[in-house]
């Protein structure tokens, strides 16, 4: 309830103190901070009767509605607002901005304001998509920068890393709470970003971070997803991550319009912790058992179906009618997940993810280097195996044995190019570059020192209890870590002279890079335990495999581009 | 949940630059504001004139502006309704006490109670009905797009009200019935005890048959009511029935709670496209009406005419 609860409170509190018809003016991305929170029922009881876009090219006015424009604080936005302004369509003007207001846009706008329409300007500062209570991301458009050397392409790194420092700085404020900053040390991005946020809260906006608490302070700890490249290349088995992997979620919806046999009504469903109980219960549920609990509901439902039918006396009328409603909600529910479930297992058996999901989870947790080439070369020479599937094991092989035994990875390399016409092998490389074991951090296989290893072994004699979820995120490490306060100084340094004192309640993860289904799932089951600390996890994107190999391949891409210009130049 | 108030830099910049701004700009601009008003209607007359005032009445003629710019007519509609619902609610607010008092084991005779319980259905009902109709009515009539989103939406929003408030007064309704039936029961039990109690005692007499004058009274009595209860039981049924009516109408204009159709941002792509689409509709109904029959019909006229002025030059030449 955490991050959704407060972004709704800034809504709320924005529409509930004006009474009558409102329309809301919104941006791009305000539409979906907006959309992840509240639904359109919503909005209407709040006497909200028209949505539109602030860059809309509507002409009709309509002085009888007030507009409330949320929008994010960019020059193309005032630049919109000033157009509103200067030949009002709406009797009145409310502003919301969602970041901190330059003095020169608030000079713009009273400029542009000859009508005086303006009745307030506010900084709200619901800046993040609440996806789940506790998970958050900010959707950065070119997720990519993030992953770049910051020299490279400066002015739009500058722009990226302004633009999370303000979602970092949104969350706290929305806490009413300032953290000691942490980073990652190995990483460039991660430095510039906590230095970043902690100039903007400790200098720049000292008074607003002010809030005079007595309490250890939160932590804000900073890592670069470069830390991990593993968790994103795995393939999920728990419903929301899996859905994720293999049919994609942006801001909590699903498409499934390129589907083959998809039902009409159900081309884009939701799934949305908030509004769907099933979800909720079983969003971290693994295939298996989500395939028993789907079960049960549908008998359950067949149950009240078969009961809606028999209607013979009036007393049954009345009471299919009252309950109609209902039924028809959970008729949708009904269809949607099982239409997820049926795409899902029809994805899984025809790319063979089984056997894949094995080999995967054993490059990333258990050591054996002949088994696992043994293992990769013979999914290698599988046809049924998808072409991205293959990229990932050998991504995932170059990662584990890249210093064991070099000449099997260059092996797999050149077998997987001989096949493989969409992926560039050179991604491999770049993947090894921007992620090899000398630009991590963190102990990713727990194999650097003794102690590590002693307990991979244990775990290894314990056994597992399913071959598909058996890895464990490095972030689970860096969480058990902190909660125990055994973080190493040294690793992740703090920022500027606010240490921590104690032990901290309230943790921020902010992953640059971007964040993954596992890892929210991680951290509510984290949360869900209740030791006395609470874990928000928030990241530039939320990756699954494939927008992940995205993201490498446009990297490549810019090397090869920056390789060229340079030999150009000589 | 922290926030930042600009509202008061805000009004100071404004001030200021309404000082700054030179006087002969702001007269223009006044000028050129007013010319488009005369051609819109003058619906924003006053706005015009707050560009010109200097400082003390500007909050006036903004009143001003505010009453000139009527809201469409359909407002006036969804007022009717939300004003309508709030009597229906406090109505229905009512008929749960008078159920109360009617339930209430009371001595005397309670006809007046029953009484007003059938007036309020009766009332309830139908101006559960009449929103209903002025809802239907809201999404009638034309409108640009802007506007026809709007009153969809308010349709939307006053649908799920009325929907809620119709489910509140049935369940009441039901609750109520449920526990006429059971007192009913209750008392159907009594009477019948009472007469075995009565045969048995007339077959230790075995003396006179029938019944004596004051159980005869009772029977009546009893009789009577079962009927009253028969007859509210029907009404109740009756206004049941209708109110099923109005939510299958209604549920056909509530949005599904969950659904895509809920998403605030699928709304607003969906007017966008829609919009699209109205664009390409008519570029294709140009395109068909300048390949349909008028042009081909004048076509025909054009070659036919020449034809008969050939036949007659050719006439006129030959004969």
């Amino acid at each position: 309830m955490v991050l959704v609860g407060a972004v709704r409170d800034y809504l709320n509190r924005m529409l509930h103190d004006l009474n009558g018809m409102k329309v809301l003016l919104l941006d791009t991305h305000t539409v979906g901070i907006m959309s992840v929170a509240l639904s359109q029922s919503e909005l209407l009881q709040k006497e909200v009767f028209l949505v539109e876009k602030v860059d809309a090219q509507a002409k009709e006015v309509m002085t009888h509605l007030k507009a409330v424009a949320f929008l994010r604080p960019t020059g193309e936005n005032i630049n919109h607002l000033k157009r509103h302004l200067t030949s009002p369509r709406f009797g009145e003007f409310h502003l919301f901005f969602s970041s901190f207001l330059k003095p020169s846009h608030i000079q713009i706008l009273a400029d542009a304001d000859s009508h005086e329409v303006v009745q307030q300007v506010q900084e709200f500062y619901a800046d993040y998509f609440a996806l789940d209570p506790y998970h958050f991301t900010l959707n950065l458009p070119s997720n990519y920068l993030c992953m770049l050397p910051t020299l490279l392409d400066p002015q739009n790194t500058q722009l990226a890393c302004d633009r999370i420092v303000e979602g970092i700085a949104a969350v706290f404020l929305s806490m009413k709470r300032r953290p000691a900053i942490r980073y990652e040390r190995n990483s460039e991005i991660a430095r510039k970003v906590a230095q970043d946020a902690a100039k903007l809260m400790y200098e720049q906006e000292n008074a607003l971070f002010d809030f005079r608490r007595s309490e250890v302070a939160p932590l804000l700890l900073i890592v670069d997803r470069r830390d991990d490249p593993v968790t994103p290349l795995l393939n999920q088995w728990t419903y929301q991550a899996m859905v994720h992997e293999l049919l994609g979620i942006q801001d909590n919806r699903v498409d499934l319009k390129n589907l083959p046999k998809v039902p009409k009504d159900l081309q884009e469903v939701v799934l949305s912790s908030e509004q769907d109980s099933f979800f909720k219960s079983n969003m971290y549920e693994n295939f298996g058992d989500l395939g028993a609990n789907i079960k049960k509901m549908v008998d359950e439902f067949q149950t009240k179906a078969k009961s809606n039918q028999n209607i013979q006396s009036l007393e049954d009328m009345v009471k299919f009618v009252e309950n109609y409603p209902e039924y028809r909600k959970q008729q949708g529910n009904v269809s949607k997940h099982v239409t997820l479930m049926t795409e899902m297992s029809r994805i899984v058996d025809e790319r063979q993810l089984m056997s894949v999901s094995q080999t995967e989870q054993e490059l990333a947790c258990t050591a054996g280097q002949p088994a696992a080439f043994e293992a990769v070369v013979q999914l290698l020479n599988n046809d049924r195996v998808a072409e991205i599937d293959r990229l990932r094991l050998v991504m995932l092989y170059a990662l584990r044995y890249e210093k064991e035994s070099p000449q099997s990875v260059e092996q797999l390399v050149s077998r997987f190019a001989a096949r493989s016409s969409r992926w560039k092998p050179g991604l491999v490389q770049t993947l090894l570059k921007l992620c090899g074991a000398e630009k991590r951090t963190g102990d990713l296989y727990g194999n650097r020192d003794l102690f590590n290893r002693a307990r991979n072994m244990a775990r290894g004699l314990k056994g597992v209890e399913n071959v598909y979820t058996q890895h464990q995120p490095l972030l689970a490490q860096t969480i058990e870590n902190i909660v125990r306060g055994r973080l190493r100084d040294v690793d992740y340094p703090f920022v500027g002279t606010h240490f921590q004192q104690g032990r901290p309640q309230d943790v921020v993860i902010f992953i640059i890079g971007g964040t993954t289904y596992e890892e929210a799932r991680m951290v509510a089951v984290q949360n869900a335990a209740q030791n006395g600390t609470r874990v928000l996890l928030g990241g530039s994107v939320v990756l699954n495999s494939s927008s992940f190999i995205c993201d490498l391949e446009e990297i490549h891409r810019m090397k090869r581009v920056e390789r060229s210009s340079i030999s150009i130049l000589r | 949940m922290a926030t930042r108030n600009q509202t008061a830099l805000f009004k100071k910049y404004r001030e200021a630059l309404r000082n700054v701004r030179p006087g002969p700009s702001v007269a223009g601009r006044g000028g050129t504001v007013e010319l488009t008003e005369v051609f819109s209607g003058g619906a924003q007359r006053g706005k015009g004139y707050v560009t010109l005032s200097t400082e003390d009445d500007s909050d006036q003629t903004r009143a001003g502006s505010i009453s000139v710019s009527l809201p469409p007519a359909w407002v006036d509609i969804s007022d009717e309704v939300s004003t309508e619902m709030n009597k229906a609610k406090s109505k229905i607010a009512e008929l749960a006490k008078s159920y109360g008092r009617a339930l209430m084991v009371s001595f005397d005779d309670s006809t007046g109670e029953q009484q007003t319980i059938e007036l309020l259905t009766a009332e309830i009902t139908r101006s559960l009905k009449k929103c209903e109709q002025k809802l239907q009515r809201l999404s009638g009539g034309q409108g640009n797009s802007g506007d026809e989103n709007l009153r969809k939406n308010v349709q939307r929003s006053l649908a799920t009200d009325l929907q809620s408030l119709s489910m509140d007064f049935r369940k009441l309704q039901k609750g109520y019935l449920a526990k006429l039936r059971l007192q009913e029961d209750k008392s159907g039990a009594d009477i019948s005890m009472g007469f075995s109690q009565q045969r048995s005692r007339e077959d230790e007499d075995d003396s006179d048959m029938g019944f004596s004058s004051s159980q005869l009274s009772q029977l009546k009595q009893n009789e009577a009511m079962s009927a009253e209860r028969e007859r509210e039981i029907t009404q109740i049924v009756e206004s049941v029935n209708d109110l099923a009516q109005i939510m299958k109408d209604l549920s056909v204009l509530v949005i599904d709670q969950g659904t895509i159709v809920d998403r605030i941002d699928y709304n607003i792509t969906n007017v966008a496209a829609s919009v699209e689409q109205g664009v390409r509709e008519l570029v294709k109904a140009e395109e068909t009406q300048k390949k349909g029959g008028m042009v081909m019909c004048v076509m025909i006229l054009i070659a036919l005419c020449a034809f008969m002025l050939f036949v007659y030059i050719m006439k006129k030449i030959f004969l």
